[in-house]
């Protein structure tokens, strides 16, 4: 049975055939795209489940693609880009992509995001969890309960509420501007050091080792990103 | 009219007024008024000499013919006051028209001048480069002032600019001397001016003219418009060099892009490919496609090593600041390079209430990776490295410390050339000997200093500062 069917968009062909070898022994189907056109083409007559974007292609680039396909689909994107600029990676999810990987880069860090992204996009994140719950971090949205390592902590409305929207999108990097918005309204997006403070005290109060975090995660230059613990 | 000319008909006019008065029957005061009146008109019109010939000659009239007795020239007292009245208004009469004709005659001149000053300017604003902008003056100088020639000195170059051989008058000396003058200085036996050209109080040259000569304000004024001209044509020349450097590193810049993308695309292939065999290879294989993976990671880390080396010898790195935290830097880069680091105890030490640094993220990340990659290969597997931040004089100072076998006192300021490396790790080391370069290229351009302390056998400390961003209060 298929795990999902994965459209790859990469103007180079050597990674199209790596791809497709690597993603089907991996029980993914895989539809190819040469560029960014092709690959609104296929996403309107094949549906696919998740698209692998490549950032720097001629023609329509990664970031354009990506924007024009958010106006007509919610398909999960990963912006595959060479690692060059961290802002390359902010615009990529401020054009709509769920994640980035680098290139070059290991196989099974890039599965590891498929099955992430796919997995959210299964979990529908719109609906909103009434409550979550990992090993050694429970939390419950209603009454804004939070309990680390079986002991309550406490946390302010402000914390909570960031908690919440990176819970909310687990697994995948949030951007700074996104996170400030979210918490703080939509006049914020320019102030990454506000996070510095809350994500630090986010951290004090649920993760056992602050200083080595395991749940809020630093995507450094870009955001944080949730990772619910093994 | 000649003077001979205007003589006789002064003498004729006041004859005129004499022979008049002969036939009417008027008496001497009125003559004599009436002959005030001829001699202030010819001291107008012609000038002293015409007036005082006639001065004399209506005397002579006056006293002949209607002063008692008539018919006879005795020059009485009333003669003599008439003469004297006469002979005053011939020479005030004459100086004031003298001056007045003379300032017409000057306002004309000046007139000319300033048509031709303006001729000059709209000649200039057209030229383009410094060197052809001053050539095109001297030649323009000349034929708008009808000099006989013109040369212009110009002390940054210490060059001169002539309009033809005539302007040898002018010898270099003169030029040189002239540019240090306070003012126009007009040598009439030469028939030579010099004039210092200058802007603001800056000595540029100095200007040559040989005559006919204009005024000196206008000699002046030419000077000053040289002076304008050759800064207008330096802040163009400056303006075209920034725009073509800009163009330049733009397309370095996009050059280097494109051999990224281009070097990584293959790179990317091969490491996808082979973690994924990886994944299912049987252990007698797995040995060599690790081989393969780790060489594939080698040759992506030296491309990005040649091209960081590459952007920080293009002379100006783009930084892009903002407030980083050090701490936060500091726990990416270790993030990062944890694979490397397996093994080794490390340990971090950021000091409480770290200010944020004003630095490029990006940058800074990498000049930190390369401190921590050169701890590591220099010193044996297992040794402890060290990290800390602090802040120490408004400035953030960060600290590389491993346990090596430190470095030679006289191979301590080479370290950071590229590609050097100690001299017992000559044949040991896998990187690409550009690391510290990099590091050092990159801190540089921040404006701050990165420096090494070593003790024989006690390990290495690389040090570096960044400046402290502005506090920025919280919400």
């Amino acid at each position: 049975m298929s795990h999902g069917r994965i459209l790859v968009v990469d103007d180079d062909p050597q990674i199209r055939r790596v791809m497709r070898a690597t993603l089907v022994s991996h029980g993914y189907e895989v539809i190819e795209a040469r560029d960014g056109e092709a690959a609104l083409a296929e996403i309107g007559r094949e549906a696919p489940n998740l698209v692998l974007l490549d950032m720097n292609m001629p023609g329509l680039s990664g970031l354009e693609t990506c924007r024009a396909l958010r106006a007509t689909s919610d398909v999960p994107v990963i912006i595959l880009t060479v690692r060059e600029s961290e802002k390359d990676k902010v615009a990529a999810l401020d054009a709509g992509a769920d994640d980035y990987v680098t290139k070059p880069f290991g196989i099974e860090e890039l599965l590891a995001r498929i099955r992430a992204a796919l997995r959210r996009s299964a979990a529908s994140p719109d609906a909103g969890p009434r409550a979550f719950s990992c090993p050694g971090l429970e939390i419950d949205f209603e009454t804004r309960r939070v309990s680390a390592q079986g002991r309550d902590v406490r946390l302010t409305p402000k914390e909570f509420d960031l908690l919440r929207h990176l819970v909310a999108h687990a697994g995948r990097p949030v951007t700074h501007r996104e996170l400030l918005q979210a918490v703080w309204g939509p006049d914020y997006g320019d102030e990454p050091e506000y996070l510095r403070v809350f994500v630090n005290q986010v951290r004090k109060k649920i993760e056992p080792n602050p200083a080595r975090p395991q749940y809020v995660l630093t995507e450094p230059w870009v955001g944080y990103r949730f990772e619910p613990g093994k | 009219m000649t003077r001979t000319l205007r003589l006789a008909g002064s003498v004729l006019v006041v004859t005129a007024v004499i022979e008049l008065y002969r036939l009417l029957p008027v008496n001497s005061t009125t003559v004599a008024l009436s002959l005030l009146l001829a001699i202030l008109f010819l001291s107008a019109q012609w000038g002293l000499a015409e007036a005082a010939v006639a001065s004399v000659v209506g005397t002579v009239g006056l006293d002949y013919y209607f002063l008692p007795p008539v018919g006879t020239l005795i020059m009485e007292p009333q003669s003599w006051v008439a003469l004297l009245a006469f002979l005053a208004t011939a020479f005030t009469a004459s100086k004031l028209s003298a001056n007045a004709r003379r300032r017409a005659a000057e306002a004309d001149s000046r007139r000319v001048e300033t048509e031709r000053l303006y001729a000059l300017v709209q000649a200039m604003m057209l030229t383009g480069g410094a060197s052809k902008t001053l050539r095109e003056f001297v030649h323009r100088v000349v034929r708008e002032f009808g000099s006989t020639a013109a040369a212009f000195y110009y002390r940054a170059t210490d060059e001169v600019v002539r309009s033809g051989p005539e302007s040898a008058v002018a010898t270099e000396h003169d030029l040189r001397v002239a540019a240090e003058l306070d003012g126009v200085r007009v040598d009439y036996a030469r028939g030579l001016a010099l004039a210092p050209v200058r802007l603001g109080s800056r000595p540029l040259g100095s200007l040559a003219m040989v005559a006919p000569l204009p005024s000196a304000q206008t000699i002046q004024a030419v000077a000053d418009l040289v002076a304008l001209t050759i800064e207008k044509a330096r802040a163009l020349e400056e303006a075209g060099h920034a725009e073509a450097a800009r163009q330049s590193e733009a397309f370095r810049s996009a050059m280097l892009d494109a051999l990224a993308h281009d070097i990584k695309t293959p790179l990317t292939s091969i490491i996808a490919a082979v973690t994924s065999l990886l994944g299912s290879a049987p252990a007698g294989e797995r040995e060599l496609l690790s081989i393969i993976h780790e060489s594939a990671d080698r040759l992506n880390r030296m491309a990005a090593e040649v091209m960081a080396m590459a952007r920080v010898e293009a002379g100006k790195l783009h930084l892009e600041t903002q407030p980083v935290a050090v701490g936060d830097l500091l726990h990416a880069v270790l993030a990062e390079l944890a694979p490397r680091l397996s093994g080794r105890p490390v340990s971090t030490r950021i000091a409480d209430r770290l200010p944020a640094a004003l630095a490029d993220p990006e940058l800074i990340r990498q000049a930190l990776k390369q401190l921590v990659e050169n701890a590591a290969n220099y010193s044996p597997p297992g040794s402890a490295i060290s990290l800390s931040a602090e802040a120490k004089n408004a400035k953030i100072l960060v600290r590389v410390a491993d346990r090596g076998p430190g470095i030679q006192e006289n191979e301590r300021i080479l370290i950071f050339d590229k590609f050097f490396r100690g001299r017992q790790h000559r044949y040991e080391t896998t990187g690409t000997g550009m690391g510290l370069a990099i590091a050092k290229g990159i801190v540089e351009a921040h404006g701050e200093r990165i420096w090494v302390e070593s003790e024989r056998g006690q390990g290495a400390v690389f040090s570096f500062t960044l400046p402290a961003a502005p506090e920025v209060p919280q919400p």
